[in-house]
């Protein structure tokens, strides 16, 4: 790459939650709902000690894209890891299930959801894996209209029940420094053992639940350069290409017969996982 | 008449080498001691009461040396004086209180120095006195000759021809006091190689090397310089955008070391983007005395930087630097060779700008980063952070600071504090009096470590403004400067707003605006690399990040 593209490049990662729903919006036609001035907070917060932000950190943002309705909903991962609490996960599911009664009315809003989450917010715990399910409930329904495209850029990644949604999601887009799994690093490492999963060992880390290697895994759809006129591009791309033919999730039963495959008495390594999916998920 | 069977006089120091090298011969085969029996070496080859240098700084530790002197026996070896340019690693103090080593000369102790100042206090440990780096050399070669000298290089030959490549850092002058004074030099290397041909180049030559041992593991190195493009905030560009307005274009900064930190990487990184905007490619920033820090990188690339001259190296940009060798100091072979008493007197002498942080500063300007409890030293800084009086070269910055037109006045190098008002944690950078006097009088230290006084400060730069200092004609004057520029700090809040108004409009002190500075435009966005991997990207792939600075 010459220094002028480099100069030039508009970095995805950078941007806050606000900004990524804007850069993926056709332009103007951004319009935040519950947004900051509603003063829509965590209840719970306070009485822990911790300070709220004005939008819980969840931009609920319509416009269009492709000159179509849409709904980006944009996880902020710079605010308590981008976790999800009460009213923060209600955000994203009524959203969704805005969206998709809009489809049973003769409008087709489509929904993008962009993961940077830890998944649930330990301080409101079961309110936030209550809101979690009703978004796996949301996507569920939505899917079945328009196509649920998730993205997750980084630096935080996708974990915990909101892995799962990325999972439920049509089309999903990832970049190098995203990673996604259902158990964050610390907490495995605590399970495991430092000598089976070194959480601090970055490259170690990433290569097993980084974007590069669940891209060749299988696991998502488009693995691109933190850009965002290549993720906004590649978001039309998938929106044009419609419901796709068959879901991941509906897999299930081929997932489980490759992890049936799996010897567990042998280290795993990130090359043997690859070959393990490259198999397929039929059953 | 001096008698056959007495010692010769004039070479005292040369026949007790040569007693000790005989005690050892059955043990080593020629130079090449035997990584198992190195304690014992250390042992014969090392006598009570020596002076012993361990090389160890900032960033290269010979490690396995040190923790082989720290298993030796004490009823052996004892009150040892040791000589550690950075006492870094656990062992270096393990040695007194073992009982091995009673007094020490050293220069840094960052991590080490909370527990120096407990070995302090429980006697247990002596200091001769903290230097900074090249004074600690210079001493080497006047009061503190040593008798034994252990350093770090990566392969030696059988012949004791060292290549010690990008982390050369302190080896040479180290080696050199006791190699010509009758000392014993002894080198851990990574690596033996049969043939001197197998060598990379020779840094060291085997004639100033006793021995050479394999170390069980590879020299420890940290790397020190690498900051995280992505860890910058908007401050820090605003900051940059401020030094580089009213700083470097105003003065017309050629040549110039940059401390370590967020705020100086900051200014490297807005150079490609910002600098360019305004046209100073070419003018500013040409000449560097500097670590090669990764965030140089895209400066480098877009054709800013004439020449680097390194105090040592940096992990993972060995590849980067061999690729760039107009840039960089590099041997016949490719690879780089730092050198950290040279680059230390460039920095001293050479350049006409040093800028770097610190923890505190008082109301004069002094300034130091010692807090209470922690003997931390001084390191380099003091070498570049000051006006060498000894300079006679003249360059359009230097000269730029003078006051009057007398023939007879001395043109002045640009020393320049670049510090947030608060520090993490709300603790104010200006301050009414330094831990570090406080720090003194606990220690018995003769004075307070000053790392920076505030005489040889000449600007001083926060989020605030610019401070002037050279221009200010009384004392007085100078401590109304820093306090108008010193925030809401005890220092700042003594300031009338009136005298801050007056000093701007004298223009000894400067407000982003009066620079041309927007504080709108201070965004990440001007940062030419964001994230590591943007370094990355920059170097075409050439620069290796160590394992935790990497997100892929």
């Amino acid at each position: 790459m010459n220094s002028q593209s480099l100069l030039d490049r508009d970095s995805f990662i950078e941007l806050n939650a606000r900004s990524r729903a804007r850069a993926l919006l056709d332009a103007g036609s951004f319009r935040e709902l519950l947004g900051p001035f509603d003063r829509m907070t965590s209840p719970w917060l306070p009485r822990q000690g911790v300070v709220v932000q004005a939008d819980d950190g969840v931009i609920v943002a319509k416009g269009l894209i492709d000159g179509q309705p849409a709904v980006v909903l944009a996880i902020e991962g710079t605010f308590q890891g981008g976790s999800l609490g009460e009213v923060a996960g209600a955000k994203i599911a009524g959203a969704l299930e805005l969206a998709a009664e809009d489809n049973r009315r003769g409008t087709p809003t489509r929904a993008v959801i962009l993961f940077e989450t830890g998944g649930v917010r330990l301080q409101e715990a079961n309110l936030g894996l209550a809101a979690i399910a009703e978004i796996h409930a949301a996507i569920v329904d939505l899917r079945r209209y328009q196509p649920v495209i998730g993205v997750t850029a980084g630096t935080v990644g996708c974990f915990g029940g909101m892995s799962i949604a990325a999972a439920l999601c049509s089309y999903l887009i990832v970049c190098r420094e995203a990673r996604l799994g259902l158990n964050g690093p610390a907490v495995i490492e605590q399970e495991a053992g430092i000598e089976e999963y070194d959480s601090r060992d970055k490259p170690f880390i990433w290569s097993f639940t980084g974007g590069e290697q669940r891209f060749n895994s299988g696991l998502v759809d488009a693995y691109l350069e933190d850009d965002s006129t290549a993720i906004a591009a590649q978001v039309r791309t998938f929106l044009r290409q419609g419901r796709p033919d068959s879901l991941r999730s509906d897999c299930y039963a081929g997932f489980l017969a490759r992890l049936a495959e799996v010897d567990t008495r042998v280290q795993a390594t990130p090359a043997a996982v690859r070959e393990l999916y490259k198999k397929g998920f039929q059953a | 008449m001096q008698s056959e069977n007495t010692a010769p006089l004039w070479g005292k120091r040369r026949a007790e080498k040569k007693r000790r090298l005989e005690h050892v011969a059955n043990l080593a085969d020629g130079k090449v001691l035997p990584t198992a029996r190195i304690v014992s070496a250390l042992e014969t080859l090392i006598a009570p009461g020596d002076r012993v240098v361990l090389e160890g700084n900032n960033q290269k530790q010979a490690d396995f040396l040190s923790r082989s002197l720290a298993q030796t026996r004490a009823d052996t070896l004892h009150d040892l004086h040791m000589i550690i340019p950075t006492v870094g690693r656990a062992e270096h103090l393990d040695l007194f209180e073992r009982g091995i080593a009673r007094k020490l000369d050293f220069s840094f102790a960052g991590p080490q120095s909370l527990r120096i100042s407990q070995l302090l206090k429980d006697g247990l440990l002596e200091v001769g006195a903290i230097h900074t780096y090249i004074e600690l050399y210079a001493r080497l070669y006047v009061d503190l000759i040593p008798n034994v000298v252990l350093v770090a290089g990566y392969k030696a030959d059988r012949q004791g021809n060292l290549y010690t490549g990008p982390s050369t850092e302190d080896t040479p002058p180290l080696v050199e006091a006791a190699a010509f004074h009758d000392g014993i030099v002894i080198a851990q290397v990574n690596e033996i190689v049969e043939d001197g041909s197998e060598l990379p180049r020779v840094d060291i030559p085997g004639s100033w090397v006793d021995f050479v041992v394999q170390a069980d593991k590879p020299f420890f190195i940290e790397p020190l310089f690498t900051r995280d493009p992505r860890l910058i905030k908007p401050v820090h560009v605003l900051m940059a955008m401020m030094a580089i307005r009213g700083i470097y274009e105003r003065h017309q900064v050629q040549s110039l070391n940059h401390g370590i930190g967020f705020n100086t990487a900051a200014i490297e990184l807005i150079l490609p983007t910002y600098a360019a905007k305004l046209g100073l490619k070419g003018k500013i920033c040409k000449n560097w005395t500097l670590n090669p820090h990764p965030t140089l990188i895209p400066a480098i690339e877009s054709g800013w930087v004439e020449s680097v001259h390194c105090f040592g190296g940096e992990l993972g940009m060995e590849d980067y630097i061999a690729a760039r060798p107009d840039v960089f100091f590099t041997g016949a072979d490719g690879s780089m060779r730092s050198n950290r008493m040279m680059c230390q007197l460039a920095g001293q002498y050479a350049v006409d700008l040093f800028i770097g942080s610190t923890l505190q500063i008082d109301g004069d300007g002094h300034s130091s980063t010692v807090t209470h409890g922690r003997l931390s030293g001084f390191g380099g800084a003091p070498n570049m952070g000051h006006d060498p009086h000894g300079r006679r070269h003249a360059t359009p910055a230097w000269l730029d600071l003078l006051q009057t037109d007398s023939p007879l006045e001395r043109g002045r190098k640009l020393v320049v504090q670049m510090v947030e008002t608060f520090q993490g944690g709300g603790k104010p950078t200006f301050v009414e009096s330094l831990d570090a006097v406080q720090v003194a009088r606990d220690s018995g230290m003769p004075l307070a470590p000053i790392m920076i006084y505030g005489d040889d400060v000449s600007h001083v730069l926060t989020e605030e403004g610019i401070a002037y200092l050279y221009k200010a004609r009384s004392l007085e004057e100078r401590k109304a400067m820093l306090a108008a520029v010193a925030g809401v700090t005890p220092i700042g809040m003594q300031q009338d707003r009136r005298e801050s108004e007056r000093l701007r409009s004298a223009g000894l002190i400067a407000l982003p605006e009066d620079l041309g500075v927007q504080r709108s435009e201070a965004t990440r966005s001007l940062l030419a690399a964001k994230s590591m991997s943007d370094l990355v990207a920059w170097s075409d792939g050439l620069y290796q990040p160590p394992a935790r600075f990497r997100s892929w």
